[in-house]
């Protein structure tokens, strides 16, 4: 199934490291993605579209947001 | 107040209320070390012989005191050094600060001697690290760090500092109080969810208590005790869970997993309510994960979101700490009591006995590793601090002593590193001083960071090291004999005479051979004033049983080969 998940994060070094390594631990390629820096100074949303197993999507997105730096994150089965 | 960056580092630490540091310094943490010089009434460096020996000690320092662990080490190959240990404490939730040395800032990106990216290489099996290019980043940095190797799950977090920051002159302020945007937000006890495993536990006929490390860090002990007895819920624990509850208690029922006891695996199919408080479900635990309690509803504690829902599919899900959630649902849960359910684990624990006892008619009268973990709980009453390795001489050690006391038993769990046992041993016994502590390793084992022995003497630390020596390495062994047709393939080990190397260390030793001679030898070893090694030499073929073959469910315990 294609997710997309948004991210709300602290603009800091290796925050999307963190994030892609976690979808390379599970060999999930990621099909798009897209971070900048929003309006309010320091926060970045990153947007991340990938294959990714309805039965372990809750879990790889819980894991994601043990980053320290996320702020928020959500995700919901990509519109195509 | 200016400081140089190297002198910063130690005056942030003092601020965390460190004392004691696990390192080996290098070119790129000169600086660093040349501070440390001056620091020495405040500051105890411990100078392992191999950073994987920091790490550890730093964990068994981490696991007897609470506190973070610090281990410093250079860049490079001292840097690489420390990533089993790393991985190990995150696995295990073990707080750890490691600060690496690095290449000066100019340098970063070129290949550079003793270059190494070890923020990349630590991303994965670290919380959080961060590398510090300015000494004005010590003073926020370090305080952060502390923040997030304690916070909620602990584990290990790596700083990096290039060897320009050390050096660097600045005006240095140290404030503890860094905000961490995530961490400000707190949700509420979910009150629904407490309501709903109170009401969960009341109705239960056969309500079964799992146990993990989460009780331990958050010190839930006596709130778990509290539980089981006014509910009269019978309990059992993970590896990590072990010395939660003291093993003599009347409700406790033993260990789950792969080479757990026979009633806890068995019984949690039978069970109708259970409530895991502090553990992971991990495949060592479960099993077959669709034959794992089909009877129950399970009610989950964790502090961690994503381990909620991850292998086990729960009923309630609590995301808290253990100390919390228990405090929560003890004034709602009923008094009650569940004879009959109770005396299945009795019934079970006399098979798994029995069973024990048939197979110890088979041996010779060379000890086993059950007769060596037995004799010295007896011999200490359960009052020491016992550090295993990895493997049969782990499980033996985490079902035949007789915990007492909380974080009494320090083992390396989710990683699983040969080796752990002695330089952890070390940081254990620098936390607790007066504390009878044991390393006990295999044959194997030993050999991995063996090197550690010269830091016991060079710190004059009174640590007893048991080998329980087979000649094999005896886990993969007994798998291969059970599972892989006997081939016994790259599993039989020799290795040096261990009297001989603890001579040239300077250390005591002697060698046991007989069972009859068990119960002395441990008699002269603790009456021993130093740090002394006793190599047991124990059955050769001996396993460990009952255990659940992989992919095996809970109630498919085997009892012999």
């Amino acid at each position: 199934m294609i997710y997309t998940i948004n991210i709300v994060a602290e603009n800091k070094p290796g925050v999307l490291y963190r994030l892609t390594g976690l979808l390379t631990r599970r060999k999930i390629n990621i099909e798009n993605l897209s971070a900048y820096e929003t309006k309010k100074p320091g926060i970045s949303q990153i947007t991340v579209t990938a294959d990714i197993n309805p039965e372990v999507v809750d879990t790889v997105v819980k894991q994601m947001d043990r980053i320290v730096e996320i702020v928020n994150i959500k995700y919901h089965v990509a519109h195509r | 107040m200016k400081l140089t960056g190297a002198q910063a580092i130690l005056q942030s630490l003092i601020e965390e209320d460190v004392n004691t540091i696990f390192g080996y310094p290098g070119g790129a943490n000169m600086p660093l070390y040349d501070a440390l010089y001056d620091y020495s009434n405040k500051l105890r460096h411990i100078l392992v012989r191999h950073e994987q020996g920091a790490t550890h000690a730093a964990e068994g320092y981490a696991r007897v005191t609470g506190k973070p662990g610090v281990c410093f080490a250079t860049s490079g190959p001292g840097a690489t050094n420390l990533v089993t240990g790393i991985a190990d404490a995150m696995m295990d939730s073990v707080p750890l600060v490691c600060v690496t040395g690095q290449v000066a800032a100019h340098l970063l990106g070129s290949d550079a001697f003793q270059e190494t990216d070890i923020i990349g290489i630590t991303t994965p099996i670290t919380k959080w690290n961060y590398q510090i290019t300015k000494a004005e980043e010590i003073p926020s940095v370090f305080a952060k760090a502390f923040m997030i190797a304690q916070h909620g799950r602990p584990g290990p977090v790596l700083i990096d500092v290039t060897k320009n920051a050390q050096f660097e002159l600045f005006e240095y302020v140290y404030s503890k109080h860094v905000t961490i945007q995530k961490y400000i937000k707190k949700t509420p006890l979910n009150t629904e969810s407490i309501d709903k495993a109170v009401q969960l536990i009341n109705m239960a006929r056969k309500p079964y208590l799992i146990v993990g490390h989460g009780v331990l860090i958050s010190k839930a002990e006596k709130e778990l005790q509290t539980l089981m007895e006014k509910a009269s819920i019978p309990a059992a624990v993970t590896l990590h869970g072990l010395s939660s509850i003291p093993s003599d208690h009347p409700l406790y029922v033993g260990m789950v997993g792969m080479h757990g006891n026979l009633g806890p695996n068995v019984l949690t199919n039978q069970a109708d309510v259970i409530v895991a408080i502090g553990m992971r479900f991990d495949d060592r635990v479960t099993g077959r994960l669709s034959h794992y309690a089909p009877h129950a509803k399970i009610v989950h504690i964790d502090i961690d979101a994503s381990e909620l829902q991850k292998n086990v599919q729960v009923h309630v899900a609590i995301q808290e700490d253990a100390k919390t959630a228990l405090k929560a649902l003890l004034p709602l849960v009923k008094k009650q009591k569940h004879e009959g359910w109770l005396s299945s684990f009795v019934v079970q624990k006399k098979t798994e006995m029995l069973a024990a006892k048939k197979r110890a008619a088979k041996h010779t009268d060379l000890p086993t590793m059950k007769d060596v973990i037995e004799a010295l709980s007896n011999e200490t009453k359960g009052e020491a601090i016992i550090v295993a390795d990895v493997g049969q001489n782990q499980m033996f050690t985490a079902r035949y002593y007789g915990y007492k006391h909380p974080n009494s038993f320090i083992t390396s769990g989710g990683l699983g590193t040969m080796g752990f046992a002695l330089p952890a041993s070390i940081g254990a016994q620098i936390a607790a001083p007066k504390i009878e502590v044991y390393a006990i390793a295999g044959d194997g084992g030993i050999q991995m960071n063996i090197q550690e022995l010269a830091t016991v003497q060079q710190e004059k630390l009174p640590i007893k090291i048991i080998v329980m020596s087979n000649g094999y390495l005896g886990m993969v062994r007994q798998w291969q004999q059970l599972f892989f047709k006997k081939r016994y393939s790259s599993t039989p080990i020799t290795g040096p005479d261990l009297l001989l190397v603890a001579k040239a260390y300077g250390m005591q030793a002697a060698r046991v051979t007989k069972k009859v001679h068990l119960s002395s030898a441990l008699k002269e070893m603790r009456n021993y004033k130093s740090s002394y090694l006793l190599e047991v030499t124990v059955e050769q073929e001996d396993n460990i049983f009952p255990m659940m073959p992989a992919g095996a469910s809970v109630e498919e315990m085997s009892l012999e080969e």
